[in-house]
């Protein structure tokens, strides 16, 4: 039972090495056979270990000294990850039924990817950490760079080069509180941590580890490998990368958070700023875009800002609702790329302005992509409301906090406003394809927006043993909130994106290159050494 | 220009900073896992060579990732490098130069001597300095001589990756036996207190496998680069 | 001193990341940053001194084992992702001709 964990590592990884070895032509279904065994394990797990989380932590080995090799180990937001990565893997793998068919060496990545990210969530030492991490960017490098296009494989090698020195850096932390403690092993090192909260060493340590995650978590200035990554992969891989990898980073950074909490960094306010200013530029760039896959590239962006913003705050409570919100982002970014991959499949044009007439053309998905933007922008009954709801109750206090809330939120009201254009107009006359399975999957994640929108009470109660039951399902204040966002996102729309002011040709065609990003990627570090280290 | 500037006065900050710690780890310095290495490592794996012993006991679950990385990048490269769709720009080079004659007879008189070497690291690698992934890489470098010496060497890339995969697979096996014989994953599958030359025996055959796909891997990545080249 | 001295390594690598506009060079400016790192790791295990950590009846103070070992792991896996950019270096110079980022970031594709 205990050693549920290496099985969840190890059954992708192995059903990945079958496909890759035996190119029959029904492995795809050994994948979904793979998948259905997981998710039991994972469930059966999940119970009998749901009110002992300190029981599973295990030592790979069996080594009686903790300190000394590998260990794994969950809590209930690991095992809420866990859900949230097989729930994704499944509604990947129902939407590519078609396409895995055939690419086995896809599927084999694809695979992959999973059992290296499962073991990224659960493992408990800090260069296993570090190992899975960058055997994560380079799948998701290889994936980029599937199609094998000139765009896919400029697009891979700037995440990759990026990423791989952001995660360097994190190489050097490890050095450095292993010399300090004399052990790698998370769990050990939160409960010594203190015992040198006052040197150099351990603050720097905290900044490297920070910067690196930073990059990987698409923070700002360095979020500038993510639009490019999520334009020109396959829209089922956009859906992967914003719904999940990314949150590898989002995971990490309060992972590293909780590691260093007893040495009493004050991360709450700079990791605020940092999340808005993410949030801000995200929306800026994103109200610019004309090409519907960026525009929801760069919307992501803006959400990790806004999770970011609920994650650095010292409340508890607001705290999970930024783990609530990384969930939620999770299901309807993934439901918008998945149905925008449907639509540019059917119009084979990128361009907002070329596609129109979808409500007539593609009913039953234009009603999923309705469902997946009022979650996002954050309507009553919908999950977005809840976690945006829960993040504004813990920013009550202070003016400027809530006022940038309405800032960004107006912004994202704002795009969706403006990319609903493509429902519009008159039938596409001739409709080729069908697209039976994929509304399946599509179907499936508007109904968890649903759920998660209206059983959130339970859910939250259930894993993270948190109440929530102060925030309501629907208020007159929120209604009107939501009414008078509307409003303004209309307004800002007519008179500025509309006519297509200068400004905002501008910022489209506004590019940060390689050597500037790697800049603004130091200029990141010495501003974190700055105020953690030398302040 | 201002932007050098710029950087070398933010590196010269972090520089500072990263010297004050090092200046500060010398009085904080912890031998915790030293001295557990020193004490318990022999004893408990098998392994005079420490480095080998927390590759493939203490740490196997790392090497298995490390392996599979490796695995990984192979299909990638190849993937990769398949040219199925349409590229202006590739011009296919001709090997135009010639190897040396010298080279060739030297190389054919190394040759031999290379890999036995290689064979010698993987198999001593609990012993004395090396391993599989030292060896294995040995291997390679042996193997990749022979394009010199014959620039038209056909290899079947195809063969080589099914072997790859299937000898991964048995690393994984190999490393899972314990959990029937010990009850944990990832670890000898003799007991702890076992003979060393007994535990020996387990060594040997994971460092043999992981230096065999090692080998492996990287002829296939160094293909994939050959055939860009022609 | 030696520990302080890998990070004008690592420092050089990242110089080279934020001045050369060639992707190649880039890429082997992240291969010299781990190279600084894998200094580093060594020269802290080193950092008291000893006799490698191979046991035999003489030997009675070592140098830590673990940073060996783990730099084993990144060795391969800065070996990995070099091969990797460089693949994907020559399929963007089929592609663009060049392999200077400001061209290769500034061309823009047909189709999108």
């Amino acid at each position: 039972m205990s050693q549920i964990p290496v099985i969840l590592i190890f059954l992708p990884v192995l059903t990945a090495l079958f496909i890759y070895l035996f190119k029959w032509r029904h492995m795809h279904l050994l994948a979904l056979l793979t998948q259905t065994g997981m998710t039991i394990l994972a469930i059966v797990y999940f119970l009998h270990f749901k009110d002992q989380f300190e029981a599973t932590h295990i030592i790979l080995g069996g080594w009686s000294d903790v300190r000394i090799g590998i260990s794994l180990a969950n809590d209930g937001l690991s095992m809420a990850f866990i859900f949230l990565t097989l729930f994704m893997w499944w509604s990947v793998l129902t939407y590519l039924y078609r396409f895995g068919k055939t690419e086995h060496t896809f599927l084999f990545f694809l695979m992959f990817l999973q059992g290296v990210f499962l073991g990224l969530l659960q493992s408990n030492d800090l260069f296993n950490l570090f190992v899975f991490f960058e055997l994560t960017t380079i799948i998701v490098t290889i994936l980029i760079a599937y199609k094998k296009t000139g765009e896919s494989f400029r697009a891979a090698i700037y995440y990759l080069l990026l990423n791989t020195s952001g995660v360097l850096l994190f190489l050097i932390a490890i050095v450095m509180l292993y010399n300090l403690y004399g052990t790698i092993n998370i769990r050990v090192l939160s409960e010594v941590i203190h015992t040198h909260a006052d040197t150099t060493i351990l603050k720097f340590a905290y900044v490297l580890m920070m910067t690196g995650i930073s990059v990987k978590a698409a923070l700002f200035p360095v979020f500038t490998w993510l639009p490019k990554a999520h334009g020109v992969a396959q829209s089922a891989i956009s859906a992967l990368l914003s719904g999940l990898i990314v949150k590898g980073g989002i995971y990490l950074f309060f992972r590293i958070n909780f590691l260093f909490e007893s040495a009493g960094l004050p991360y709450h306010n700079i990791f605020f700023i940092l999340g808005l200013l993410t949030a801000l530029s995200g929306i800026i760039f994103a109200l610019a875009q004309k090409n519907i896959k960026l525009m929801l590239a760069y919307s992501t962006v803006s959400q990790i800002g806004l999770i970011i913003m609920g994650l650095s705050s010292p409340d508890i409570t607001t705290f999970y609702g930024g783990v609530l919100h990384t969930f939620n982002h999770a299901l309807f970014k993934a439901l918008l790329f998945l149905g925008a991959g449907v639509i540019i499949a059917v119009y084979r044009t990128k361009k907002l302005d070329e596609i129109r007439g979808v409500f007539r053309t593609m009913p039953i998905i234009s009603v999923m992509m309705i469902i997946g933007m009022l979650a996002i922008t954050g309507m009553p009954f919908f999950n977005g409301y809840i976690s945006k709801s829960i993040i504004k109750y813990g920013f009550e206090d202070s003016v400027f906090r809530t006022l940038a809330l309405y800032l960004v939120n107006i912004g994202t009201t704002t795009l969706f406003i403006k990319m609903s254009h493509i429902f519009f107009g008159p039938k596409m006359l001739s409709y080729p394809m069908k697209h039976r399975q994929q509304n399946i999957t599509l179907l499936l994640l508007a109904l968890a927006c649903l759920v998660f929108g209206n059983f959130y009470v339970e859910i939250m109660d259930a894993f993270f043993g948190i109440d929530y039951a102060h925030i309501t399902r629907i208020s007159l204040g929120g209604l009107l909130d939501y009414g008078i966002t509307v409003i303004i996102g209309i307004l800002i729309y007519l008179y500025v994106l509309k006519k297509d002011v200068k400004l905002v040709k501008g910022i489209r065609e506004f590019k940060i290159s390689f050597e500037t990003a790697n800049i603004l990627f130091i200029a990141l570090l010495t501003v974190l050494t700055f105020y953690f280290v030398i302040l | 220009m201002s932007r050098k500037i710029l950087l070398v006065a933010m590196f010269a900050v972090l520089f500072g900073v990263f010297a004050t710690s090092m200046i500060e780890l010398e009085t904080l310095f912890n031998t915790y896992g030293k001295t557990y290495f020193l004490e318990h490592g022999y004893a408990e794996t098998g392994a005079s060579n420490l480095v080998t012993a927390i590759l493939l006991d203490y740490r196997l679950f790392d090497s298995l990732f490390e392996a599979g990385i490796l695995l990984i990048a192979v299909s990638g490269v190849i993937w990769i490098s398949k040219h199925d769709v349409e590229e202006k720009n590739a011009k296919f080079m001709i090997d135009k130069y010639k190897t040396p004659d010298l080279f060739i007879t030297f190389a054919r008189l190394v040759y031999p001597l290379m890999l036995a070497f290689g064979f010698y690291v993987i198999i001593n690698g609990h012993i004395s300095p090396g391993g599989g992934f030292q060896g294995g890489a040995i291997v390679a470098t042996a193997i990749l001589i022979l394009y010199y010496i014959d620039a038209n060497k056909e290899t079947n890339i195809g063969l080589i990756v099914t072997v790859e995969k299937i000898l991964y697979l048995l690393i994984v096996l190999m490393a899972s036996i314990s959990i029937i014989t010990q009850g944990a994953f990832f670890t000898n599958f003799f007991n702890p207190s076992a003979d060393a030359d007994l535990k020996a025996i387990y060594l040997v055959l994971l460092n043999v496998l992981i230096g065999f796909k090692v080998a492996l891997g990287l002829w296939t990545i160094f293909t994939a680069f050959l055939k860009e080249g022609r | 001193m030696n520990p302080i001295l890998t990070f004008i390594v690592i420092l050089i690598g990242f110089y080279g990341l934020a001045t050369s506009n060639n992707i190649i060079k880039s890429v082997f400016s992240v291969t010299i940053i781990e190279s600084g790192v894998i200094l580093l790791f060594l020269n802290l295990g080193n950092l008291e001194g000893g006799a490698i950590p191979i046991l035999n009846d003489q030997v009675s103070y070592i140098v830590d084992p673990l940073p060996q070992a783990l730099m084993i792991t990144t060795i391969v896996i800065g070996s990995t992702v070099t091969a990797l950019a460089l693949m994907l270096c020559i399929k963007i110079f089929h592609h663009y001709g060049t392999v200077e980022w400001k061209e290769v970031l500034g061309r823009k594709d047909v189709k999108s």
